[in-house]
């Protein structure tokens, strides 16, 4: 009996957690490259303080969706977003909305590390400096808690002036997960953010997610679906710019309402 | 699994042709070299460096040459470099999809192949003329006008080479273009960009067409830009073209200073070079 009510309250709060409040609200999105469709008519509400996971075929549009949410893709002049993405009430796809306050509360890892040609504590300041301003101790704090943050401070505390491309693979990508998470965005967008990494290094970025979750928003987009099933706790399905499927993991990956999903996870295709 | 001896011919001829064909550059590379070293090395002489260009029959040096070279090239890169660093960051930034930046870069590619010449006239008639006498301003802006299309093109090229990926990790952060620019993409391209800047220098060095109706040449020490100018290049050419040894010989030491000049120079772009992959 006892332990009923317990499984009973485990389950609840699971439910209280994935269903918290709306923090993107993407509505009627569409995406275009030139003449290419890439995302139609994409509808979702992205929780707060959550990991969710988009995953799906190559070509499905799912890095699509994440370069919208921080309009990146406003760098190549023959993409272009219709529909609204409303952040915290305001649909940052409004050309009036501010570039620099979207891209500081949304913050963006990609596939290859990208660590800029300076030292590591350069490359982990540099968003800082630009936003606030800030004491050189200041700095040196703020270096050391999102490196902390980013699960590398033990490894490169004693070189932080040494170039940050001597770092390995896996240490750049946590760089730059340091870099983009110090300027302290609500929102975290992980575009394959492992899987250019080894196994360990893929380990301690996840669990890496696992912690920012209480304080972040984060979407992640991968190719690996244990990896989805392992981190996060929504998911999205997509193929051919559809949203197939967007629900809580668990069900997802156990009991998928589309054949399309059921296709996908079961290795049909992808 | 033995590769057919039809293959193995070919594979023997290619590296056969391909190694006397760079046999064949270097002969004459070390051919010019010896040349103007032997035939200038009574004239080597540490006064080659103290003395002025001696009027005939008398021995003397290249100092004042030495000088105005060094000044024009200088002053040549001042204007020219930081205007080409800007026009090329323009083309593979700001006007990267613009049709502009396509007219800008093609026009550029024209300059670049424009004979010397022409851009020594067109300085001639643009500031010779009107100041009524040659000038080393005149020459210094002849020779920014031919190092400005090397480095907007090679700056350009360089910029292009940073790879996409690191342009979006940069405005991902929220940062505003010049920031980007100055503190991420010159950071990453900037062996590229000082090589070409370089190798600009190397071209300048050695130009003198544009410097015959622009500097023209000084007989004497003058440190003034506002005069005619003496310089390296047009030096070797008169002394070449006169029929007397000493000026032969000063001009054979002229050409080899420059070809050393021109050397260390390439040498220097590869050791950037190489540093910049080692990054």
């Amino acid at each position: 009996m006892k332990d009923t009510t317990m499984a009973l309250r485990i389950a609840v709060a699971d439910t209280a957690t994935t269903a918290g409040p709306v923090k993107i609200d993407i509505r009627d999105l569409d995406f275009y490259y030139g003449d290419g469709h890439a995302l139609k008519d994409v509808s979702m509400g992205i929780p707060a303080n959550s990991v969710t996971a988009i995953i799906g075929p190559s070509g499905c549009g799912k890095s699509t969706l994440l370069r919208t949410i921080n309009r990146i893709y406003e760098l190549y002049p023959d993409q272009y977003a219709a529909g609204s993405i409303a952040l915290d009430g305001r649909n940052i796809l409004d050309r009036r909305y501010p570039l620099s306050d979207l891209r500081r509360r949304v913050g963006m890892v990609f596939q290859k590390p990208t660590p800029f040609a300076s030292s590591i504590r350069a490359n982990v300041a540099f968003g800082l400096s630009y936003y606030e301003r800030l004491s050189k101790s200041e700095i040196d704090d703020r270096v050391e808690a999102a490196l902390r943050q980013a699960a590398l401070w033990d490894e490169v505390k004693d070189k932080l002036a040494h170039s940050a491309l001597g770092l390995s693979g896996g240490q750049q990508q946590r760089l730059c997960i340091a870099r983009t998470i110090a300027v302290r965005p609500g929102i975290l967008l992980l575009d394959e953010a492992t899987s250019a990494l080894d196994p360990i290094s893929t380990a301690k970025v996840e669990e890496l997610i696992h912690e920012l979750r209480e304080q972040f928003t984060i979407v992640i987009v991968t190719h690996n679906m244990q990896q989805a099933a392992r981190v996060s706790q929504q998911t999205a399905f997509f193929h051919l710019g559809e949203l197939v499927e967007f629900g809580k993991t668990s069900e997802i990956f156990t009991n998928p309402r589309e054949q399309r999903t059921r296709d996908y996870i079961t290795g049909r295709y992808g | 699994m033995a590769i057919p001896a039809r293959r193995r011919i070919a594979d023997v001829l290619a590296f056969g042709f391909a190694t006397l064909a760079t046999v064949f550059g270097l002969v004459w590379l070390t051919w010019i070299l010896w040349t103007t070293l032997s035939e200038g090395a009574k004239a080597l002489t540490p006064a080659l460096f103290t003395q002025m260009t001696p009027p005939p029959g008398s021995s003397g040096g290249l100092l004042n040459a030495f000088y105005g070279s060094a000044v024009m090239i200088l002053l040549g890169l001042l204007i020219g470099a930081p205007i080409g660093v800007a026009a090329g960051t323009y083309l593979a930034e700001q006007g990267r999809y613009s049709k502009l930046a396509s007219v800008v870069s093609f026009i550029n590619d024209i300059l670049l192949s424009a004979p010397s010449i022409v851009i020594g006239l067109f300085v001639y008639e643009l500031v010779v003329r009107p100041a009524g006498h040659f000038s080393g301003y005149a020459g210094s802006l002849a020779l920014a006008m031919i190092l400005l299309p090397v480095v907007v093109r090679t700056t350009d090229e360089a910029l292009r080479l940073v790879p996409n990926q690191m342009r979006e990790a940069a405005f991902a952060l929220g940062m505003p273009r010049w920031k980007v620019t100055w503190q991420i993409l010159y950071k990453a391209a900037r062996s590229a960009i000082l090589t070409g800047i370089l190798l600009g220098v190397a071209r300048i060095a050695g130009e003198t067409a544009p410097l015959l109706f622009t500097a023209l040449n000084n007989q004497f020490w003058s440190a003034t830009l506002n005069a005619p100018l003496a310089n390296v290049p047009v030096v070797i050419f008169q002394y070449a073209l006169s029929p007397y040894d000493e000026w032969h010989e000063l001009a054979w030491a002229g050409a080899f200073a420059l070809t050393a000049f021109v050397l260390i120079l390439n040498l220097l772009v590869r050791f950037l070079a190489r540093k910049g992959a080692r990054k």
